[in-house]
């Protein structure tokens, strides 16, 4: 079997209020022998704030990270959905127009790269690894935890761009999970927006459409949602409390990042995937099911 | 407020603008048939005064003037599930793109100043520090905006769990970086860029 190895995109949450997301990567593909470097001075993707307003500015600080990308050994690994979104957005505009190619490649005084492979964890896992092997490696399995599998926006909308699974009905989410042993739930906010980076300039509004998604979760039986995107995990996780307070509810729904459960599965302990960091606290429900 | 009446005449239908939203976006405002799928679908569309399709009937009118003014183009999350529902492949998420770039540039056209101001902090950040430094994001937004208390108690409980993070050390590329907005100005001076 050929060996994988990646270049690590972890984007800028990850170093800071995602850490547990980078931790658990990081010691979830060293437990399941991926290769994983991390891009020596990658910066900002741009995210949305920067196509929001410039779209030049958003597929040039892009291309340019792709560059820098190419210099490491095999195909891109990006955790944030919203990174992973702005990569593939920029490779797809950028090889249906020659005008804007020409002006990233002027902004950036290199040729674009457009051929690199960019994935999503969920990608590496499901598809490169394979649920097979995935399966064969977990020696913990998740039995009796039922998980509601958060996609939010970016992973797979607009249907042309990220390829990751079908835009209206993906299950990768679902078929990585169940390979760790857990169950999942049919809900229906899966892919709804949370507001995203509105939690800064306009939390209302996250507070709003974050508690939509809440309540779904836990109506359809959920012990816990999972995610892939840092932005996602804040508006769930971080605002939890408040939306439980401003909606005079209880939720107590921990929010997990993928690489997480699925490290929980092949045997790593709390240490290793950063659960200390999750504001609503997992370790009643994972002593509760036994895995811990 | 008293709603202005729309008069449609050679005078007020601006198709000039237009062009220039659907060169940005590389989509046409003309394949809309207001079948009304993106506002069905818009998570945001509640806090909009003018929802998705409206906006395109109003560009289809050559009103853009109407669609600036209002908050409609900043209270898009860009969650793009109007590009992926539209029977007619209008990309209405990259006309958002369009027109919040082309009222950014014309500085303050719109009402809604919080989340252009996010935009701006963000970009500045990038600018400064390489990656986004998340921690004085939020404390010069609170400052700016005037919003002193905002998630106020928030913040030492994520200082505790290690997710907000005092110190922030800078790229080592910065010169790199900061090549690639001093090279996009230049392109917009000299007009070989929108």
């Amino acid at each position: 079997m050929k060996e994988l190895n990646y270049s690590y995109y972890p984007g800028c949450s990850l170093h800071a209020s995602a850490g547990e997301y980078d931790l658990s990567t990081r010691e979830l593909f060293k437990a399941l022998r991926i290769g994983l470097t991390e891009i020596p001075d990658w910066f900002c993707c741009g995210a949305t704030p920067a196509h929001n307003v410039d779209e030049l500015l958003s597929l040039s600080l892009c291309a340019k990270n792709l560059e820098l990308a190419d210099k490491v050994e095999g195909d891109m690994a990006v955790a944030c959905a919203s990174c992973f979104s702005r990569l593939k957005t920029a490779q797809h505009v950028l090889g249906e127009s020659d005008v804007k190619r020409k002006q990233v490649e002027k902004a950036i005084d290199a040729p674009v790269k457009l051929d690199s492979n960019v994935k999503h964890l969920l990608e590496i896992l499901a598809k490169d690894l394979g649920l097979e092997r995935l399966a064969a490696a977990v020696n913990k399995p998740l039995s009796g935890l039922k998980v509601a599998c958060y996609y939010g926006c970016l992973l797979t909308r607009p249907a042309d761009v990220p390829n990751l699974d079908c835009a209206e009905a993906p299950t990768i989410m679902e078929r990585v999970i169940e390979a760790a042993g857990a169950e999942t739930v049919a809900w229906t906010h899966r892919l709804e927006c949370c507001g995203a980076n509105f939690t800064l300039s306009r939390p209302g509004v996250v507070l709003q459409l974050t508690n939509a998604i809440l309540e779904s979760a836990k109506a359809a039986g959920a012990d816990c949602i999972m995610v892939g995107c840092p932005l996602c995990h804040g508006n769930l996780d971080i605002r939890q409390k408040e939306i439980e307070g401003v909606y005079s509810t209880s939720y107590g729904l921990p929010v997990f990042y993928l690489t997480q459960l699925v490290g929980l599965s092949v045997g790593l302990g709390a240490d290793k995937l950063g659960l200390d960091a999750m504001m609503v606290n997992p370790m009643p429900l994972l002593k509760e099911k036994g895995f811990l | 407020m008293k709603k202005k009446k729309m008069v449609i005449s050679q005078e007020t239908m601006d198709v000039d603008f237009v062009r220039k939203v659907e060169a940005l976006s590389g989509t046409s405002v003309r394949r809309c048939f207001q079948c009304g799928k993106c506002s069905a679908g818009c998570p945001m569309a509640t806090f909009m005064e003018h929802p998705p399709n409206r906006v395109v009937r109003l560009l289809q009118l050559g009103q853009w003037q109407r669609v600036l003014a209002g908050r409609s183009i900043w209270y898009c999350a860009s969650c793009e599930t109007c590009t992926t529902r539209c029977p007619n492949k209008v990309d209405l998420a990259s006309i958002m793109d369009a027109l919040r770039k082309l009222s950014w540039d014309a500085e303050g056209a719109s009402k809604e100043s919080y989340v252009q101001l996010a935009n701006k902090l963000f970009l500045q950040n990038i600018r400064t520090y390489g990656r986004q430094y998340e921690m004085r994001l939020a404390a010069v937004f609170n400052v700016k905006s005037g919003q002193f208390l905002k998630d106020l108690m928030l913040g030492p409980k994520l200082l505790a769990k290690g997710k907000l993070k005092m110190f922030h050390s800078k790229n080592k590329n910065m010169p790199e970086i900061e090549k690639i907005f001093t090279r996009i100005e230049e392109m917009r001076k000299k007009g070989e860029a929108l």
